[in-house]
C-alpha cells in the first residue's frame, strides 16, 4: 500500500481485478490486463454471454456469469458493457463492496443526447450516494505499471515508475505513457479521467501528492468543474512535488458581456496561466513540452539557480547553444578564475575555447578522461548552477557505428558525472543526418538515466521549466 | 459612507455599477490611493469643491445612464480656475444631455488632477471557475491591443503581486525607459493587495477597475475607478 487509509489506495494497488463485459475477438481489456495476472494478481472475467465465454477461457482467465460469484474482495473492476447496462453493473459493484471501477463504457453526456445525459445522471447519483470510487465513464481507466494493470497492450509493466499522470483525454494518457517510456522513464500511476462524474482531478491529485512512489506529477486538463477545489489541490501538490500542467483547449471563449475593462480582458487561458504560476506549477502547451519538462524534473537534479555552463563541440554550436539558453531565461556566466586556470593547463585553444560556452571537441578528441576532467572542473565552479552538453551525432555517428564501445565509454562518463554532481545536467544530441541510428542508440541514454534532448531549444525549455518548478 | 449603505443605495436604484464618487470613496476608506473626488450637483457646488480639492481639477459627468464618460464629452481635465470650472460644468452637463437625452444626471464629480506618470491598470473580475481574480497591466496600447496583462486568484500573497507586475511583457517600462526613473513597484504591489483584500471582504463586488492608475517614482494613485456589484 502506498498511501495507507486513503480511499483510493486499494484501487491503486489492487490484488484482485475483474473485467466486466469484455468481448471477442480482441478481448481488449482482458488482454491489456494479462500482465496483472503475470505479476501475481487475481484476474477474473465476468461475462454472461455464452458466445464470449469460450474465448475468455482460452485466454486462461476464469470467467463468472455474475459478480456475486467472484471469490474474495475485488479491488478494481474494468467495466466495458453497453451503456444501458451500466447502471445495473454499478449497482452490483456497490452491493458487492468493490473498492473502485473504471467505466470504459461511453455514450453518456459527451454525446449531448438526452438518453446519454439521463444515464449519466443516474450513474452519478448512484456513485455519489454510495461514495463509490468510479473512474470515468467514457475513459481508458487506470494504468498501474507496478501492478500490471494497463489501458493498452503497448504500455510497459515497470516497478520503478515515478511519474504520475492525469488526463482528460484517453489518447493523451496512452500517448504520454508511451512517449515517456520511449524517453527512458516509467509511470507510477496514470488515470484517464473521462467524464469524471464521481472522482475528479483533485481526488487523484491528492492521492499522487501523498503517494511516495510518485515523484513528479503531470496532467492534461481542458477544464475543471470546481475551480477553487482544483486550485487548492494543485497548490498543495506543488508544495510537495513538481507538477506540470498541460492545459488543452487554449482558444478564447466567446466574448462575454462585461462592464469593466478587466472582465473584457479576462481570457480563460490568461487566468489559467496566472493560476498555474501562483500554485508553483509548470505550464506546458503540448505533448513534447510536457514529456521534456517531466524528463528534466525526473532525471536531472533540481537547479539552485539560472547560471548555466554550456559545453559545445564546436564554435558555431557554442553560439547556438548560448542563444537557446539565453532566450530560455538563463545566464551564461564567466567561469571562476580557478576554473580558467585549471582548464588552461590542458585546453587546446587552437579552434577551441574554454570560455563559457566551452568549445571543446579539439581538446577532448574522443578521450573520455579529458571529457571527465572538464566535467569535474565545471561542476566544481561556484558560478555554475546547471550544465548542458552537446553530443554530436554529426561528427561521431560513423565512429560510434564502427566502435560502439567508444559511445558506451562516453555515456558511462556522462552517467558518472550526472550521479556525482549536485547540479542538473542535460544532454543535447541532434539526430543530424543519422536519425535512424540515433533512434537506435536512444536506449543507451535511457538505461543510464541521462536526460537527452533533440535540440538546444528543447533542452533550454525543459531546464527552464525545472527551474520554475524549483522556484528559481 | 459604508460599503453596505452604498450597496443598498445602488440596489434600490436598480444599479449594479457604482458611480465614480461612490467607488473612489469606498476605495479610499480601504486604503487604496485615489484622487480626491466629490460630487457636485450645482455649478456653485462644483466651484466650491474645486477650490477645496485644489487646482488644477478634473470634472466628470456622473450618471447611471452613461458608462463611457469621455465618449459623450463628459470629461474636462486641467481646469485651472473658477471660471474654467464654471464653464466646464455647463459644457459637460450640456454634452451629456445632448448625447443621452433621457439620461438621469446625478451630478458632476470634481477631483484633483494627478500629475503625469506611467499609466497602469489594476483590476478584478469574477471568473466562473476560480472566483475573484486580480489583473495587472500597463495602460494604453499595451492593454488595449496587446492584452499584456497578468492574473492571479484571490487571495494573493506579496510574492504573487510582485510576480504579476514583473511577468507582463512590458515590465521594462516600469523599470524606467528613456531616462525615466523606475516606478514605485512597492506602491503598485500594495494597491493590488489592498484591492484583493477589499474584494475578499466584499463578495458582492463582481468587477473592479482602477483604470488608469498613475504610477510615480514615489507612490501611485488611481484617477478613475469602476466597481460593479452583484444585482442582489
Amino acid at each position: 500500500m502506498a498511501v495507507p487509509g486513503h480511499r483510493l489506495d486499494r484501487m491503486f494497488n489492487p490484488k484482485t481485478v475483474v473485467v466486466i463485459g469484455d468481448k471477442g475477438p480482441g478481448y481488449m481489456w482482458l488482454n491489456n490486463n494479462r500482465t496483472f495476472k503475470e505479476k501475481g494478481g487475481a484476474l477474473y472475467s465476468v461475462q454472461l454471454d455464452p458466445k464470449e465465454i469460450p474465448g475468455i477461457e482460452k485466454l486462461g482467465i476464469e470467467n463468472f456469469t455474475s459478480l456475486d460469484e467472484v471469490p474474495g474482495e475485488i479491488d478494481y473492476a474494468v467495466v466495458a458493457v453497453p451503456r444501458t447496462v451500466a447502471p445495473i453493473i454499478l449497482k452490483g459493484l456497490i452491493e458487492n463492496g468493490v473498492h473502485g471501477a473504471g467505466f470504459f463504457t461511453s455514450g453518456f453526456a459527451e454525446t449531448g443526447q438526452e438518453e446519454g445525459i439521463k444515464l449519466q445522471a443516474q450513474l452519478t447519483e448512484m456513485a455519489r450516494t454510495a461514495n463509490f470510487n468510479l473512474v470515468g465513464p467514457n475513459c481508458m481507466c487506470l494504468y498501474l505499471p507496478r501492478s500490471g494493470v494497463r489501458f493498452s497492450m503497448d504500455v510497459p509493466v515497470a516497478d520503478d515508475g515515478a511519474i504520475g499522470f492525469l488526463s482528460q483525454s484517453g489518447t493523451h494518457a496512452i500517448q504520454f505513457s508511451l512517449v515517456t517510456n520511449a524517453n527512458g522513464m516509467h509511470l507510477s500511476r496514470c488515470v484517464s479521467l473521462g467524464n469524471a462524474i464521481a472522482l475528479d482531478i483533485p481526488d487523484y491529485l491528492d492521492y499522487m501528492t501523498e503517494d511516495p512512489e510518485t515523484e513528479v506529477i503531470a496532467m492534461y486538463v481542458e477544464g475543471v468543474k470546481d475551480g477553487k477545489r482544483f486550485y487548492h489541490s494543485l497548490r498543495a501538490a506543488c508544495a510537495r512535488k513538481p507538477v506540470v500542467v498541460w492545459k488543452g483547449g487554449q482558444t478564447e471563449a466567446g466574448a462575454r458581456a462585461t462592464m469593466s475593462h478587466t472582465a473584457s480582458l479576462a481570457a480563460p487561458q490568461a487566468i489559467w496561466e496566472g493560476m498555474i504560476r501562483q500554485c508553483g506549477a509548470v505550464a506546458t502547451n503540448n505533448l513534447d513540452e510536457t514529456v521534456d519538462a517531466v524528463k528534466a524534473l525526473a532525471l536531472a537534479k533540481r537547479p539552485a539557480g539560472r547560471r548555466v555552463a554550456l559545453l559545445a563541440q564546436t564554435g558555431g554550436q557554442s553560439v547556438s547553444i548560448t542563444d537557446a539558453f539565453a532566450k530560455g531565461g538563463f545566464e551564461v556566466p564567466r567561469l571562476s578564475e580557478d576554473s580558467y586556470k585549471q582548464l588552461a593547463e590542458f585546453f587546446n585553444i587552437i579552434g577551441g575555447s574554454y570560455q563559457n560556452p566551452l568549445d571543446m571537441a579539439g581538446t577532448v578528441q574522443g578521450r573520455t578522461e579529458t571529457l571527465d576532467r572538464i566535467l569535474r572542473i565545471v561542476d566544481a565552479d561556484p558560478n555554475v548552477d546547471a550544465m548542458a552538453i552537446e553530443v554530436s551525432a554529426m561528427f561521431a555517428a560513423r565512429h560510434w557505428q564502427s566502435r560502439p564501445e567508444v559511445l558506451d565509454e562516453m555515456l558511462d562518463a556522462l552517467q558518472i558525472h550526472a550521479n556525482r554532481s549536485a547540479k542538473p545536467f542535460v544532454v543535447v544530441m541532434h539526430p543530424a543526418h543519422e536519425a535512424e541510428y540515433v533512434a537506435s542508440i536512444q536506449h543507451k541514454f535511457n538505461e543510464r538515466g541521462i536526460p537527452t534532448f533533440a535540440s538546444f531549444e528543447r533542452a533550454a525549455a525543459a531546464l527552464d521549466r525545472a527551474a520554475i518548478a524549483a522556484g528559481v | 459612507m459604508t460599503f453596505e449603505s452604498v450597496l443598498t443605495q445602488a440596489r434600490s436604484e436598480g444599479r449594479d455599477l457604482l458611480n465614480e464618487v461612490e467607488a473612489k470613496q469606498l476605495l479610499q476608506e480601504a486604503g487604496i490611493p485615489v484622487t480626491t473626488t466629490v460630487l457636485a450637483v450645482t455649478q456653485e457646488e462644483a466651484s466650491a469643491e474645486a477650490a477645496r480639492v485644489g487646482y488644477p481639477v478634473v470634472l466628470k459627468i456622473v450618471s447611471p445612464d452613461i458608462a463611457h464618460k469621455s465618449d459623450v464629452g463628459g470629461v474636462k481635465v486641467g481646469l485651472e480656475d473658477d471660471a474654467a470650472v464654471n464653464a466646464a460644468y455647463e459644457e459637460i452637463v450640456g454634452n451629456a444631455k445632448k448625447a443621452v437625452p433621457n439620461a438621469n444626471i446625478t451630478g458632476v464629480a470634481v477631483q484633483n488632477m494627478a500629475g503625469e506618470g506611467t499609466e497602469v491598470i489594476v483590476g478584478m473580475t469574477t471568473d466562473p471557475q476560480f472566483g475573484p481574480v486580480m489583473m495587472f497591466g500597463l495602460g494604453g496600447i499595451m492593454v488595449e491591443v496587446l492584452k499584456d496583462v497578468s492574473f492571479r486568484v484571490v487571495p494573493l500573497t506579496e510574492r504573487d503581486a510582485a510576480q504579476m507586475i514583473d511577468e507582463i511583457k512590458g515590465s521594462a517600462v516600469l523599470d524606467g525607459v528613456r531616462g525615466q526613473p523606475p516606478v514605485d513597484k512597492a506602491a503598485l504591489c500594495d494597491a493590488i493587495l489592498k484591492v484583493a483584500e477589499f474584494v475578499e471582504q466584499h463578495p458582492e463586488v463582481q468587477e473592479l477597475d482602477l483604470n488608469p492608475m498613475i504610477a510615480y517614482s514615489d507612490g501611485a494613485i488611481a484617477v478613475d475607478a469602476r466597481i460593479v456589484v452583484s444585482a442582489s
